[in-house]
């Protein structure tokens, strides 16, 4: 299932800009996660915690899905997701699903913060599931602030079958 | 304020106050809107069904969302979560009961660090999601 072509993905880093972060989409994203935690909300209250104001949910960066406008719907896979570089490796296989992913927090994410993603397939291994052949597809994700550091790490697990 | 949560009111073996979900499709549809995840498995019941599934699928990140809402609100505002993984085991769709429960497994003194187990489990106490969670919490003030 996993060709050269696939496999030649694997392991080259890329750098993204995601821009900047703004106080409505973290209260946006905790609204629709159904997490009214005040130091997503109450500045207040967030000032009188341990992180000194209002920060974002800590999986929040990690949770969306596209940064960026996208392309016309046109353009879709037929399952609505984004077009991406593994799935038309992968013929017959057509199916995706987050599987997972592990997060380590260094420092949190407040509104106004420039994040860039430096991403990374790491790994594509084949499996054998109880329905049927698959591929899991593991990324590596580091997301670094505007003043260079490093506050998230991800490693986050996709199926493909 | 929520009274800060010290690592010395934290033992072993101790459960985490669990938090109990009810996800809707106005649930799934917010949350697929607000990461801009076009999926239609997440809002076209048709779709879903022809993949094999009872209904729209609750997002992996959103059941991630879960675990990491239950720790947030258990460690307070002087906690500080370093750590969260998970698994996407089973599904789940609008109108489960999904509960998110954890332990705490080991607390390292020197750091002030404890280890945690976590999951997610549906109405029927199958687990959809298992994971781990690391956090730091504050030391008591000695007088």
């Amino acid at each position: 299932m996993i060709g050269d072509d696939l496999r030649a993905l694997i392991g080259s880093e890329t750098e993204t800009l995601l821009g900047e972060i703004t106080l409505r989409e973290i209260q946006r994203y905790a609204a629709a996660a159904g997490d009214l935690n005040p130091l997503y909300f109450d500045e207040e209250y967030a000032r009188a915690s341990v992180y000194g104001g209002i920060i974002a949910p800590p999986n929040y960066l990690t949770a969306i899905i596209g940064w960026a406008a996208g392309p016309p719907e046109s353009e879709l896979a037929p399952d609505g997701c984004l077009p991406d570089p593994i799935r038309p490796l992968l013929p017959g296989m057509q199916r995706a699903m987050g599987a997972g992913q592990e997060l380590e927090f260094m420092a949190p994410v407040r509104p106004g913060d420039r994040i860039t993603r430096v991403s990374r397939i790491a790994d594509a291994t084949e499996r054998a599931g109880r329905s049927g052949p698959f591929v899991l597809i593991t990324f590596e994700e580091r997301y670094v602030n505007q003043h260079g550091n490093v506050v998230v790490t991800c490693r986050s697990k996709v199926l493909v079958r | 304020m929520k009274p800060p949560l010290y690592f010395e009111a934290v033992a072993e073996g101790m459960d985490l106050p669990p938090l109990v979900k009810r996800p809707t499709i106005v649930s799934v549809f917010r949350y697929s809107a607000v990461t801009w995840n076009s999926h239609r498995i997440h809002y076209d019941r048709a779709w879903a069904e022809h993949e094999g599934y009872p209904g729209v699928l609750v997002q992996a990140h959103l059941h991630g969302a879960y675990l990491t809402q239950m720790v947030m609100d258990w460690i307070g505002p002087t906690g500080f979560l370093k750590k969260l993984a998970w698994t996407n085991r089973h599904f789940a769709v609008p109108g489960d009961t999904l509960t998110c429960k954890g332990r705490v497994v080991r607390k390292h003194a020197a750091e002030r660090l404890v280890d945690c187990e976590i999951w997610e489990e549906n109405q029927e106490g199958r687990i959809c999601a298992p994971g781990t969670a690391q956090v730091l919490l504050p030391a008591r003030e000695t007088p």
